[in-house]
């Protein structure tokens, strides 16, 4: 779908920001481009949507180099959503959602409805949000509204700079959850700029890992995660990079892999659900809320009794028995 | 009345010259200095003697007094604001709307249109206001080279010592600059787009 060849950037003759970049992206995935900043991850994105040029190499969208094809018309088909929202303050927000029908000439019946079905789809009331300008809007619902705007005309390609970066924690959570509730739904090729490990961990299908424009890893975050493949790598992804993997699983995964501890109907127990993150299992046990956490299936039945040590075998089955997996 | 009409006129033209100039400049840096640097100097003439020197060349086509000298004189003084606040408004749409503006494949007309003048607004139509006012005081002085308006009234007032119609002359001037900045300030609000 989408194939970096060789791909290189300098600027002003001198400063190389992409050094020679290989990958490919298959259709429905979303790769997150990770790295410090300034490694050349923007570079990278918008040399995609030919916002900036591409010094040597070739980018490859549906077969076809990015170089060749018609800047204005391409664009129109790429989802393109940056950290600062970029909405226009001068538009209500049903304009600024239907700029790209607009230019592309839909009618009106058509965009309402695209309009409406958008608003849903991030979480915000269509006929209460259609007449308000972006400055009535929260930061947050301003980036869902940037989101929208981005996937107005069903573009197959998604380009994401940061798109959550400027969001505090909690929003921020929030947010990644809700996207990739919504990436399920829409399965659009993505790539999704970010400098933070964790929501590499949470957002990738695959991460590709950057440093001075040259890319170090492109994997599974899993693989990135248990095999990195140098010392950039596992400084990068850190000491507690095995914590980190526990964000990948849910309490499902463990459930499928290991067998609980019988559940006795003795005293309370604290409950958790099965599509509950690893990791805030983890969190919850260490807490010293609970020593043993009762896992409830989407019927509210108690399949058994969940423990430190059960993670911990579970984890170690993981790190030793998937087999190793290639970008 | 003429001093209405000289003024009116006269901005009319400017914003019809000045935007399209001011729009244009931002898309060459160079000659925008030089463009601007060059208004900012005939800005400086005094009008008196920016008639002085129009009544010889316009003479060759027997305009040398009256409307057209006035008129044009207006629209010189009238360029560095307006053509300085579109410049200026224009460059400083925040770049990050801009750029999510050609992200999202439009071309660069349609970028002016739809994005970047509607979020100038405020500024050109502070330009146009600043031109206008200022076109208000400079027009009574062209009552000196015969295009009438309040400045005849002054200029009357002046020759037969009557201190009378010099002050109401005066006085009308102010207010016409004050009621027009105010009608201006009210057109400048239902002109710029709600949501900035
Ligand atoms: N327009 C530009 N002109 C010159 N250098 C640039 C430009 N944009 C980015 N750079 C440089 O290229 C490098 C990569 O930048 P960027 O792609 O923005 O990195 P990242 O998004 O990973 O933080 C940086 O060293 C940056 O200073
Ligand atoms: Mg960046």
């Amino acid at each position: 779908m989408l194939e970096f060849k060789n791909v290189s950037k300098i600027y002003n003759g001198n400063k190389k920001a992409v050094d020679h970049v290989n990958f490919n992206v298959d259709e429905g995935e979303l790769v997150v481009l990770l790295g410090p900043s300034g490694c050349g991850k923007t570079t990278l994105l918008r040399m995609v949507n030919q916002l900036e040029s591409i010094t040597e190499g070739d980018i490859h969208l549906n077969n076809k180099s990015v170089k060749e094809s018609n800047k204005i018309e391409m664009r129109r088909k790429i989802g393109y959503v940056i950290q600062s929202n970029g909405l226009f303050p001068n538009m209500t927000i049903e304009k600024n959602v239907m700029i790209v029908p607009d230019l592309l000439g839909w009618d009106r019946k058509k965009q309402l409805d695209r309009f409406n079905y958008l608003m849903e789809l991030i979480g915000l009331h269509p006929d209460e949000y259609r007449k308000r300008y972006p400055h009535e809007l929260s930061g947050g619902q301003q980036q869902r509204v940037g989101v929208a705007r981005a996937l107005a005309a069903d573009p197959p390609v998604m380009l994401m700079d940061e798109p959550f970066g400027a969001l505090d924690p909690i929003i921020r959570t929030k947010i990644q959850d809700e996207f990739l509730q919504i990436q399920k739904e829409i399965k659009k090729t993505i790539l999704f700029v970010s400098h933070d490990i964790d929501e590499a961990v949470k957002m990738g299908d695959k991460i590709a890992l950057f440093r001075d424009g040259q890319l170090q890893q492109y994997n599974h975050p899993f693989e990135i995660l248990h095999r990195p493949a140098n010392e950039f790598v596992s400084e990068f992804v850190g000491q507690d990079r095995v914590l980190k993997s526990t964000s990948l699983y849910s309490v499902k995964d463990l459930v499928d892999s290991v067998s609980l501890t019988g559940y006795q109907k003795a005293g309370s127990v604290q409950t958790v659900q099965e599509d509950t993150s690893l990791r805030i299992v983890i969190s919850k046990l260490l807490n010293q809320e609970a020593e043993q956490l009762a896992v409830e299936d989407t019927k509210g039945k108690i399949k058994g009794i969940l423990t430190l040590d059960l993670v911990e075998k579970f984890l170690y089955k993981q790190i030793k028995e998937t087999p190793k997996r290639t970008g | 009345m003429e001093h209405v009409q000289l003024v009116g006129l006269a901005i009319i033209v400017s914003i019809l010259i000045g935007v399209p100039l001011g729009v244009y400049l931002t898309t060459n840096e160079y000659l925008a200095e030089s463009v601007l640097q060059i208004f900012s100097i005939i800005m400086t003439i005094p009008s008196i003697a920016l008639f002085g020197v129009m009544i010889p060349i316009l003479s060759t086509i027997g305009q040398g007094i009256g409307f057209l000298p006035a008129f044009i004189a207006l629209v010189l003084y009238s360029q560095l604001p307006i053509i300085r606040n579109t410049y200026t408004g224009i460059n400083e749409v925040d770049p990050n709307i801009r750029d999510a503006a050609k992200g999202l494949g439009m071309t660069t007309l349609q970028r002016l249109i739809k994005v970047e003048i509607p979020n100038a607004m405020p500024l050109i139509m502070a330009g146009v206001r600043t031109a206008t006012v200022l076109n208000i005081g400079v027009g009574a002085i062209a009552a000196y080279i015969g295009a009438g308006g309040l400045g005849s009234l002054i200029n009357q007032g002046i020759s037969r010592s009557n201190t009378t119609m010099v002050l109401v002359g005066a006085v009308v001037v102010s207010i016409l600059a004050i009621v027009v900045d105010q009608l201006l300030r009210y057109f400048e609000k239902r002109f710029t787009p709600k949501g900035i």
